[in-house]
């Protein structure tokens, strides 16, 4: 009854304080990697900003902007998961985190679109594919889209990551109590937002410079 | 009710964010247009974290400061390098 899934903590209070603490140092973790890779584009960007600016061009622009209304409006059936689980209406909270995950599994099949157009125009420079780039300076918008790759799939393994956690957590959903399904609810909804604020950055960062 | 509104607004505000952002990328404004870009991603960020993310106390605060500082740090001294 006491609602601590752990015998390392004494009150629920504490348990739920470290795991919040944990997500937040998690999260500041996972900046680091995306932030790496930024800082990479930041300076490929500095040097070759016409090449990077006229094959950014070539990225669906309405793709993108659709998959980021798209990501957003999960982020906020998420945030209602969140309020639902607080209220303890368990029920309508398993439903928004089916909502989530379907916005992010759409978000998904969205991007497989865009890679395959991306693919066919020969822009996709990965696993041996032909690389056709009618632009100028090809050399460094072959560079562009390696990191367009690079930087979206590594974003949608982490989106794949959100789903599978949300799926695993409504399996679980009758075996935990009240307290953990808040606790689980509110851990992997941080993530998810983080997941969430990465592409608000990529977004403008690949899809509108100096467009 | 006023927690549902809230979590509105913010969803609301995004979008509104969103149409900005690529409205704004129609216009051409130079070297403003990265700034702005930037800028509103930022918002839209503080908005994520502040109402979706519920940042609030000592030690997640701590945390984002701790990750702030260190992208600061990473950025700062690779484009002062330069």
């Amino acid at each position: 009854m006491s609602g601590t899934e752990s015998i390392a903590f004494d009150t629920p209070q504490r348990e739920r304080r470290a795991d919040t603490f944990a997500m937040w140092v998690f999260i500041g973790s996972e900046a680091m990697l995306f932030g790496a890779i930024f800082l990479v584009f930041l300076v490929a960007h500095i040097d070759f900003g016409p090449a990077f600016a006229a094959a950014s061009k070539r990225l669906s622009l309405p793709l993108g902007t659709f998959n980021t209304a798209v990501l957003i409006t999960s982020s906020f059936t998420m945030a209602l998961a969140h309020m639902l689980a607080l209220q303890r209406r368990w029920r309508a909270t398993v439903w928004a985190l089916v909502a989530t995950a379907a916005l992010g599994a759409c978000f998904l099949v969205v991007k497989g679109i865009e890679y395959g157009k991306e693919i066919r125009e020969g822009l996709a420079p990965l696993l041996g594919l032909p690389f056709t780039y009618a632009g100028p300076d090809p050399t460094h918008a072959e560079f562009f889209f390696g990191l367009y790759f690079a930087m979206t799939s590594l974003h949608a393994l982490h989106l794949i990551g959100g789903i599978v956690v949300i799926a695993g957590m409504i399996a679980l959903w009758r075996t935990a109590g009240p307290a953990n399904r808040l606790r689980r609810v509110v851990a992997v909804g941080l993530y998810w937002h983080f997941v969430d604020i990465i592409w608000v950055f990529m977004f403008p960062v690949l899809y509108l410079i100096n467009r | 009710m006023s927690e549902l509104r809230k979590l509105t607004f913010a969803y609301l505000g995004l979008l509104a964010l969103l149409a900005l952002t690529v409205g704004s990328s129609l216009i051409d404004l130079g070297g403003f247009n990265v700034a702005l870009n930037l800028a509103i991603a930022a918002a839209k960020a503080a908005l994520i974290g502040l109402l979706f993310m519920h940042l609030t106390g000592t030690l997640p605060r701590l945390a984002v400061a701790a990750t702030g500082l260190w992208l600061i740090i990473l950025f700062g001294l690779t484009v002062i390098g330069r």
